[in-house]
């Protein structure tokens, strides 16, 4: 069957409904600010706003949760979330560890130092993605697509990071060491196998799991095809399977670092924004030390629109918005109020996850999946650590009347 | 089926969001360069090739 042929089967499919109001609003939105940021800043910067949107359709309609995929793995014994993390992580070592040391000028990695602060850091943020409810990415795609519990997430996370950087410089002061690149040990093509070896042990391991428990394994992130739709329809209004979803986000974060010189990161926006904010209210944030190093004291001295992370993010919010108005989802998830308990969690964990990833040098994309791809040895650490504050999380989340 | 949200409220918020978004804009040495004041300092590519981290931390070998 042809491409076109393809096409057209997609559009005919029946009973699709879009919300037009939203995707029309997040359309609008897309202009208004790619515009200004044309306008503003520079090319490059409107390539990166626009990758982040292509992330936030891929995150939203490939229902990519790294938050769900280690809770479907501990609680239901389930592994396909969990495998299809470990499948981006190698295909992305494989293709940004040599674009990273190939030479190129102007190439930075996500490396970071090892130590206190990123041991209890990311164990503190895998705490806080299972109460608030997702991770780096997973809480802004989820606000993008109007889900009101993980606002108040947005907001805690905002506050928790602008507090880890307070106390940071003291965490750095604990002991640690400097970052450890594992190409200068095992040189390019060594680190890649090397880590190639270690995901596969991991995968290893949540097949075994999966087995024990259900006697088979659901190979859900092995699949090509949408569920009963045609390709078009799939595309624009999702589920996307895994498959789909790892493509763009390995693409995606190989394609920021080859225009922004690093990979892809969300948290430290948050940091931004939320300093602006007390900056606007009249605190001086040059009184605390993280703000006089040179990135931070640049980015928060500067416009957002020169801020790759936080144009990145921006993109992110409107696809995710887009992408749910094509799901005709939009707030879906909003439709049952969450009480009380759950408030709390979101507050709590919003917490525990901007301080924990300030700590913990990023979130599941900053730290994890950028740090596996820059062939950091802070990445392995930082995913064992937050996958074990993981498994304390999940145990309280009934305490907080959250579902598991 | 019955909307699950306002779409004034939508609007409103994402109207907040890019004024903030202006005024921040509006206030930053970017804009002023832009605007055809020298000898402001625009940091359009934000990033220090000498830290230890993606946010801007030092090693701790360099700290006292």
């Amino acid at each position: 069957m042809t491409d076109s042929a393809i096409l057209q089967r997609g559009l005919q499919q029946p009973g699709w409904q879009m919300d037009r109001f939203i995707v029309a609003t997040a359309l609008a939105g897309f202009a208004l600010l790619g515009g200004l940021i044309w306008l503003e800043t520079a090319p490059f910067m409107v390539a990166l706003f626009v990758i982040g949107t292509v992330l936030g359709i891929a995150l939203y309609h490939g229902a990519f949760g790294f938050t769900a995929g280690w809770r479907n793995l501990v609680v239901k014994k389930r592994g396909a979330g969990m495998r299809a993390q470990l499948m981006l992580f190698g295909l992305s070592s494989l293709i940004m560890v040599p674009m990273l040391y190939s030479g190129q000028a102007g190439l930075v990695g996500a490396v970071a130092p090892v130590g206190t602060s990123l041991v209890v850091g990311s164990f503190i943020f895998g705490l806080g993605m299972q109460l608030g409810g997702g991770c780096g990415s997973g809480t802004l795609f989820t606000v993008g697509a109007g889900n009101i519990r993980m606002v108040v997430t947005l907001v805690f996370f905002i506050a928790g990071t602008v507090l880890g950087s307070i106390h940071l410089p003291w965490w750095l002061d604990q002991p640690g060491f400097d970052p450890v690149p594992l190409v200068n040990t095992f040189g390019v093509s060594g680190a890649i196998i090397v880590q190639l070896l270690g995901l596969g042990l991991i995968a290893r391991w949540v097949n075994r799991v999966e087995r024990k428990a259900h006697g088979n394994l659901e190979r859900d992130e092995l699949l090509w095809k949408g569920q009963g739709h045609g390709v078009f329809k799939t595309l624009l209004s999702g589920r996307w399977p895994f498959t789909w979803a790892i493509l763009i986000l390995a693409a995606g974060n190989a394609l920021t670092l080859a225009i922004s010189g690093a990979p892809w990161s969300i948290t430290f926006a948050f940091n931004v924004w939320g300093a602006k904010a007390l900056e606007m209210m009249g605190v001086n944030m040059s009184q605390f030390e993280f703000w006089t190093w040179e990135y931070p004291a640049m980015a928060l001295k500067d416009s957002v629109l020169t801020n790759a992370p936080s144009v990145m993010n921006f993109g992110l919010l409107l696809g995710a918005m887009l992408a749910a108005g094509l799901a005709n989802r939009f707030n879906e998830a909003s439709r049952n109020r969450p009480e009380g308990r759950q408030f709390l969690a979101s507050v709590v964990g919003g917490l525990l996850l901007g301080y924990g990833a300030r700590l913990g040098f990023g979130c599941n994309i900053g730290a994890l999946f950028s740090g596996i791809a820059s062939a950091s040895l802070h990445a392995w650490i930082w995913f064992a650590c937050a996958f074990a504050g993981s498994l304390l999380g999940i145990r309280l989340r009934p305490w907080f009347r959250l579902p598991n | 089926m019955e909307r699950a949200y306002s779409p004034a409220r939508i609007i409103v918020m994402l109207g907040i969001i890019l004024v903030l978004i202006m005024v921040d804009h509006l206030n930053s040495p970017t804009f002023a360069f832009n605007s055809g004041q020298g000898n402001v300092e625009t940091a359009l590519s934000q990033r220090d090739e000498t830290a230890c981290a993606p946010c801007g931390a030092p090693c701790p070998s360099t700290r006292d």
